[in-house]
């Protein structure tokens, strides 16, 4: 700010807002690891949905009577609620790298293991059924989603599908109108401070444009609109080059440490002038599995002497002037694509919405914490911001409810490979992109 | 149920079987006196306790009585009524009975006689049985220089008298039948004469032949010719076999007996449809070609039975029940079984699509299971480990409950199914102890014993062969539970039945998948042998049956040699080429020849009738253009003055081979098919244990003059072989680099050709097979299959490589001799070594491989490993003071049942164990311990033991490390840098929860960053290393992220590590 005041008569204040953390959920406090299992999850999750579902199940088929799976009777048409199971050929086990021989070529592209002949089963805790029919598309769906079928038992003992009711977009909180002020958001992801990919100038660049130190008056002002910036993970690439299972010479470990300075120092500066929402991602120093806990703060001398740096979990929930967000870094999607099929990532980001659910592939194949009582991934409430991190494109859309809800959705790109950050308006949830190049095109 | 392996039954212990001999002496063949008879399959006719038909069967389950019906056979057409029509039928199963002689085909014999039955299946699924009458047992004695017609008559009578003498209680009217002058001649050594003359001695019964040969053996003294003893000719050939042979009958093909010439008989013995008698020359054999090659719908029956045993033991037959049996049977042919069912003691809930038939009482269930063996009368029996387990444990509970009419399980009315322990040992296969159950007409098949016979697997449990077969598992349930499932309610007990029908299924899926019923039938079929012999006996029976009816054929004799044990001695095998071990990243061609021991025995005419003894050698003065003198100095004549009967044989087994195999190019039914495929390697095998016939010195007719000829010729190849590639394949004979042959095996020899591609080492390994082909006498064939690039070659009989067939991809990955799959090595060697030829071979990262091995090493000793990977099995085979060597899993076993003896392991089961650490100098058969008590406690592992003996192991029955081996030709000083560099350090070991010692230990904080000693007002970290908080906390974290892509399994363990940082650090930081 003090920059600012050299260049210019009128000093810009920059715009304030109130900013409430809903992270609560996320939080593991004094859960440990004493061998739970994670069935209990699958079962909090079921119970849940179940009540939610049989709550819309009138308004849906008015007079189809709901069963259990042990239930049912063979052509009697039906509604069943239970949880989804995808049968994949190709889907890695554990128990191969035990049992089987290593085949000298890999079976399975690492990164899909969609097979045509990949079949759903419901479940609930009677039993299980197969489930057949053209209405429910494997493809789409995942292991993990707690759906209604309407259907019959057929001859073979699968389940026909007739039709489908998933629990929908949740209600939401009433837009609020009072601000009709342009008050600007940033997202970015992916910053990879140590990889090959990223360039600290891009990276100068986008502080300076959030501190206001870059353009003129006009942009500056736009500058000072910017209350918040949430860098939603993977900040961080550690060389894991130096690591191979033994112990680090003194030298190495501060090389490892390296990349991590280097982000503090970034931070410090944007903290300095603006608030700011860290979230671990999937390469940061952090614990892998779901909900990731907040990076520790000593890892940020510098820029966590402020207070407006905070380290949060991913998924990470806030509210920004009663404007409701709610995000991860990108595992939940990333998973998503690995075993089921769409047009883009907002369109797994919708399905999150619809089903309730933030990361129904955890605990299966997406690494998560064994809760005995409660599912922090489920959606209560629709936010007014969904935001995915590291992404391989930009893409943002508007999704409207059935029952009036409005939902912004946004998918960051990787900043390091493409050097976009996005901007949200809190007054009208428009989008648009900041992109900076440090290409000299002479 | 679940037989070997983690097995919940294991074979009753002895004194089990000390009760059934007494039972047994009762039904054993009175008239076997003799010792040696054991072998041969004797049946008397016995009359059972009087008993009324009628009460055999369940009278007050007529529910179960009209099940049964809808089982039964298809009723017998009009035309087979009234006897107007030939039968047909594929035989199965040949033995005899001795009988009176049939009055009205015989009229001129009398008193007891041999009669072969035949059992088999028409075309329609009829069952059959045989009798043959007329055939007699003979054998051959080399007849004395001036013997005439009254000499021989002389011979006749002393010998009868002989033989009275031996036997004086029996009522045979007339030992020897006959005594008759032929003109034969014997197979041994090349003789001028086309004949000379033999006495042929038909005796009464087959039981006398081996009486007979013991006198002629001792000597016999004749007026005019003193005392002599003489050699017999072809008396060990049973009698069975004999007949099958003398009327060219093969196991398991068609046989028809025209209308007419057989009568039905009069008093039906069998509960087969048709049961006949006929003369032994009415028999048509009829060879399978054509219509006769296909199969008989038989019916196989797949059964397991389950039993409640008591807590901590095994189920013995005279303590615990038979509670459950399920059955399964398929015709042949078809893939689905048309009958399903389980017999269970007690109530059981439904099973969709099985019949579920309850019984109050266990006499109920086995009476059952015995009327449904009748009625649907199956040909074979098959399921796994019956031979050992099931049945006999069926016979012998059937005795504790005195049920006298349950063992009558067999085709013949009253007859009772006996048990006997046999043993069986082959060179190859070892000495295994069995049981033996005849069923008169029923074909056994246990899938263990074929399991165990054809294929080397690290478990025989049948859950685990299902896996690796047919990639499907069943349910364990552990034998301990299977009472209180029994014992529960009908949800319990159908549990226990769907198990129990799981583990009927299986034996039938595995014999499908295996086509073991085409193969072995096949197999039967070419060797001529019956198809019970091929799984109860071994290798050697397969040639002498096709040695006897060649040498029938050309009007040969076989001498019955006496076994002398090995006193021959042993002959120098197979040579193998010096390997030049190395690392070889250039391709190596292979050239192989194509069955090189029977080529060799054809191209050399190498035969006993062909071999002249050295003395003949002087004596006939043969001209030198008709002999071979083969490189280990025996002399055998060439073919035109004598062809071989061996070389014949094979002759015809290689062509037989090449038309199977071109019949199955055009083939286009599966069924078709399937014997086709069958019958080629039925006959690769058979042309293959020639050779070894003539090598085995306790065999039926060793002869080493022959089987060293061969190997001497083999070696002298393989030198020719290496010699004419390294002079043709040379720079200075115009090629781009010379040749180099680098090893040699038995029958193939690896040459580097020093081109850089595939693709021309391929034209080259084409062009030598063919010019070098060339320079042997056919039909030994030099062929060249396939490249390996890259090549590791580590010592002979060990080596990996790429295998390649075309020039574009590579085939897969082939090791020899490198033990991956030993099963008592633990999984982290196994891992190890593939994962390291893996990165050699394929990724080529020699680096990488090195790197992985050391970090796999730290990882065990930073304790970061998986102690699933740890666990070594052995099988527990004695109890804990049967063995006079203290070792580990014995005596695992033992403290095991001291802390609870229903969940110890037991006799039979495999024993999993890991090496813990313990006070130093104990000895490593003390610190086994149970894997879960290792988990639940906390109890440290021993790394260094995992170290010194499992990755690095010396030992005297494991000469070389195997993974040493395979970094010896790539890397210098490879002992000292994998297994002694800085990687072994540091070491990590975890604090056990219980042992006296942690009862005095205070525990004290460290400092993360440098190890020092904390005071009070620290936590975490020292003063000194106060501000490396984010790099010591980065270096934590993404060590253990690190050592989380290596063993994904770990990841739970690592994420427990983060998440104790985790607080730790979230202290110091707040």
């Amino acid at each position: 700010m003090e920059a600012m005041e050299v260049d210019s008569q009128k000093t810009l204040q920059r715009k304030q807002s109130t900013y409430n953390s809903l992270d609560e959920a996320f939080f593991i406090h004094n859960e440990y690891y004493k061998g739970q299992q994670y069935s209990q999850i699958y079962y909090v999750r079921l119970r849940m949905m179940r009540t939610l579902l049989h709550s819309l199940v009138p308004l849906w088929k008015p007079h189809v009577p709901v069963c259990t799976i042990l239930e049912l009777e063979g052509g009697k048409e039906c509604i069943i609620v239970g949880t989804l199971y995808k049968h994949m050929k190709l889907k890695p086990c554990i128990l191969d790298e035990y049992s089987k021989e290593r085949s000298a070529v890999p079976l399975v592209k690492p990164h899909n293991f969609m097979h045509p002949d990949d079949h759903l089963v419901l479940e609930d805790e009677s039993g299980r059924v197969k489930l057949s029919g053209t209405v429910l598309l494997p493809s789409t769906y995942v292991t993990g989603v707690v759906v209604a079928l309407l259907g019959k038992e057929t001859d073979a003992g699968d389940f026909l599908v007739q039709d489908v009711l998933e629990a929908g977009l949740p209600p939401q909180i009433q837009l609020p109108l009072k601000s009709r002020e342009d008050k600007y958001v940033v997202f970015v992801s992916g910053l990879s401070v140590g990889s090959s990919t990223s360039n600290p100038l891009q990276f100068q660049l986008l502080v300076d444009h959030i501190t206001g130190y870059l353009g003129d008056e006009k942009e500056q002002s736009i500058a000072a609109e910017i209350v918040h910036l949430v860098i939603a993970g993977d900040s961080v690439e550690i060389p894991r080059n130096l690591l191979n299972g033994q112990n680090l010479a003194s030298r190495d470990q501060s090389r490892l440490f390296e990349p991590v300075k280097e982000l503090d120092i970034f931070l410090t500066q944007i903290a300095a002038g603006v608030s700011l929402d860290i979230m671990p991602g999937s390469n940061d120093p952090a614990n892998f599995s779901l909900p990731q806990q907040p990076l520790n703060r000593c890892l940020f001398p510098g820029s966590a002497t402020y207070n407006t740096f905070r380290s949060c979990t991913n998924p990470h929930c806030f509210e920004l002037d009663n404007v409701r967000f709610l995000g991860t870094s990108g595992q939940n999607i990333d998973d998503l694509e690995k075993y089921s099929d769409a047009d883009d990532e907002l369109d797994f980001m919708e399905r999150t919405l619809k089903w309730r659910h933030l990361a129904p592939t955890a605990p299966n194949t997406l690494g998560c914490y064994p809760f005995t009582d409660r599912d922090p991934f489920l959606i209560d409430n629709c936010p007014h911001v969904y935001f995915v991190g590291n992404q391989k494109k930009y893409g943002t859309r508007l999704l409207k409810g059935s029952e009036g809800q409005l939902v912004r959705l946004i998918s960051i790109p990787k900043f390091s490979e493409t050097g976009v950050a996005v901007v949200l308006n809190m007054r009208n949830l428009e989008c648009h992109t900041l992109s900076f190049g440090t290409e000299l095109s002479l | 149920m679940n037989r070997n392996g983690n097995a919940r039954k294991r074979p009753p212990p002895p004194q089990a079987q000390s009760a059934p001999p007494a039972k047994q002496q009762a039904t054993t063949p009175t008239a076997a006196g003799d010792e040696e008879f054991v072998d041969e399959d004797v049946f008397l006719e016995e009359t059972l306790i009087a008993e009324d038909e009628q009460n055999l069967l369940l009278q007050d389950h007529q529910l179960f009585a009209s099940r049964l019906a809808k089982w039964t056979r298809p009723p017998l057409s009009q035309s087979y009524v009234s006897q107007s029509q030939s039968i047909i039928f594929q035989q199965l199963e040949i033995d005899y009975i001795i009988g009176d002689s049939h009055k009205e085909l015989l009229p001129q014999r009398s008193g007891p006689a041999a009669i072969i039955r035949i059992f088999g299946v028409t075309r329609e699924g009829h069952s059959v049985c045989c009798n043959v009458h007329g055939f007699e047992p003979y054998f051959y004695i080399s007849c004395p220089p001036g013997m005439g017609p009254d000499d021989i008559s002389r011979f006749h009578q002393i010998l009868e008298g002989r033989m009275r003498e031996a036997n004086r209680n029996s009522k045979v009217p007339k030992f020897v039948q006959r005594v008759e002058l032929v003109k034969k001649r014997s197979i041994m050594y090349y003789q001028k004469e086309s004949s000379y003359p033999f006495l042929k001695i038909v005796v009464a019964l087959p039981t006398m032949v081996s009486g007979c040969r013991g006198i002629l053996d001792k000597g016999i003294h004749i007026d005019g010719l003193g005392t002599k003893s003489f050699m017999t000719y072809e008396s060990n050939v049973l009698f069975a076999l004999r007949f099958m042979i003398d009327c060219n009958v093969v196991g398991g093909n068609w046989i028809e007996v025209p209308a007419g010439k057989y009568r039905k008989t009069s008093k039906s013995l069998s509960y087969c449809q048709l049961e006949f008698d006929c003369l032994y020359s009415e028999v048509i054999s009829h060879a399978p070609e054509g219509e006769f090659s296909k199969m008989a719908p038989f019916r196989i029956l797949s059964f397991d039975i389950e039993c409640a045993g008591r807590k901590g033991h095994f189920p013995e037959p005279n303590h615990d029940p038979v509670i459950q049996v399920a059955n399964l049977v398929t015709l042949q042919g078809q893939d689905q079984p048309f009958v399903r069912n389980v017999m269970t003691l007690n109530t059981c809930a439904p099973i969709v699509g099985v019949d579920v038939i309850s019984f109050d009482t266990e006499k109920e269930v086995l009476l059952a299971w015995r009327d449904f063996v009748r009625e649907v009368d199956p040909d074979i029996i098959i399921g796994y480990n019956i031979c050992k387990f099931d049945l006999p444990y069926l016979i012998e509970r059937a005795q504790t409950l005195g049920i006298a009419e349950f063992p009558i399980l067999g085709r013949i009315r009253n007859s009772r199914v006996r048990v006997k322990d046999t043993t069986f040992s082959s060179r190859q296969l070892g000495t295994r102890e069995s049981k033996e159950v005849t069923v008169e007409g029923r074909v056994q098949f246990d899938l263990l014993q074929a399991m165990q016979r054809d294929y080397k697997l690290t478990s025989y449990s049948l859950n685990s062969v299902s896996a690796h077969f047919l990639s499907e598992q069943k349910e364990d349930v552990h034998h301990s539970i299977i009472s209180d499932l029994q014992n529960g309610n009908a949800e319990t007990r159908r549990r226990l039945a769907v198990y129990c029908l799981k583990d009927a299924y299986l034996p039938q899926r595995l014999l499908d998948k295996l086509m073991y019923m085409y193969n072995y039938i096949e197999m039967a079929r070419v060797t001529g042998v019956p198809v019970s012999f091929l799984l109860s006996r071994g290798q050697s029976i397969k040639v002498l049956s096709q040695l006897l009816r060649k040498a029938k054929q050309k009007n040969l004799v076989l001498p019955n040699v006496k076994q002398a044990g090995s006193e021959q001695g042993s002959y120098e095998g197979a040579t193998v080429l010096e390997a030049r071990a190395g690392f070889y990243e250039k391709p190596i061609a292979t050239l192989d020849f194509a069955s090189l021991y029977p080529s060799i025995m054809m191209a050399y005419n190498l035969c006993y009738c062909t071999l002249v003894t050295p003395e003949d050698v002087r004596k006939l003065n043969l001209p030198p253009e008709c002999v071979t003198k083969t490189p280990s100095g025996d002399t055998f004549v060439k073919s035109n003055l004598q062809k071989g009967i061996l070389p014949e044989i094979l002759e015809e087994l290689l062509a037989a081979r090449k038309r199977a195999k071109a019949d199955l190019k055009e083939a286009k039914d599966p069924f078709e098919k399937a014997v086709l495929d069958g019958r080629q390697l039925a006959l690769k095998i058979s042309a293959n244990s020639v050779y070894g016939f003539t090598g085995a010195t306790i065999g039926q007719l060793p002869c080493l003059e022959i089987s060293s000829s061969v190997t001497s010729y083999g070696r002298q190849m393989i030198e020719h072989t290496k010699k004419l590639v390294e002079d043709k394949f040379t720079i200075i004979g115009g090629y781009e680099h010379n040749a180099e042959v680098i090893y040699g095996d038995t029958d193939s020899v690896m040459v580097q050709f020093g081109v850089p591609t595939v693709e021309e080492a391929m034209k080259l390994g084409r062009e030598a097979a063919e010019y070098i082909s060339g320079t042997f006498i056919k039909p030994i064939k030099l062929e060249f299959e396939k490249v390996y690039y890259p090549y590791l070659l580590i010592s002979k009989k060990r080596y990996a490589g790429l295998f390649w067939t075309n020039p574009e991809k590579f085939d897969k990955m082939d090791t020899k001799g490198i033990e991956t799959v030993r099963r008592d090595n633990c999984l982290l060697v196994k891992n190890l070594v593939t994962e390291c030829l893996q990165k050699i071979l394929i990724e080529r990262d020699v680096p990488g491989a090195v790197q992985f091995v050391k970090n796999t090493i730290s990882d065990l000793l930073m304790n970061r490993m998986d102690l699933s990977l740890l666990v070594i099995t052995k099988g527990l085979t004695k109890t804990g003071d049967d063995y006079e060597v203290k070792t580990a899993h014995v005596q695992l076993a033992d403290r095991m049942r001291k802390r609870d003896p229903a969940t110890a392991p037991n006799v039979g089961d495999r024993v999993p164990y890991v090496i813990i650490k313990a006070t130093k100098g104990a000895k490593a058969y003390e610190r086994s311990e149970d894997p879960i008590y290792v988990l639940e406690n906390n109890i440290p592992i021993d790394p260094q033991y995992y170290l010194e003996n499992q990755i690095s192991k010396v030992s005297t029955n494991f000469p070389v490390q195997p993974l040493l081996r395979i970094f010896e030709p790539i890397l210098k000083n490879a002992s000292k840098e994998l297994l002694h560099g800085s990687h072994t350090r540091s070491i990590s070991i975890s604090t056990p929860s219980t042992g006296g010692i942690m009862k005095f230990a205070k525990k004290q904080l460290s400092c993360i960053g440098c190890k020092a000693v904390l005071r009070n007002s620290e936590r975490t970290l020292c003063s000194n290393c106060k501000g490396r908080e984010a790099e010591l906390y980065c270096k934590t974290v993404s060590q253990d992220i690190f050592a989380s892509n290596v063993l994904p399994a770990t990841t739970v363990a690592v994420e427990e590590a983060v998440d104790d940082m985790e607080t730790e650090w979230i202290k110091i930081a707040q």
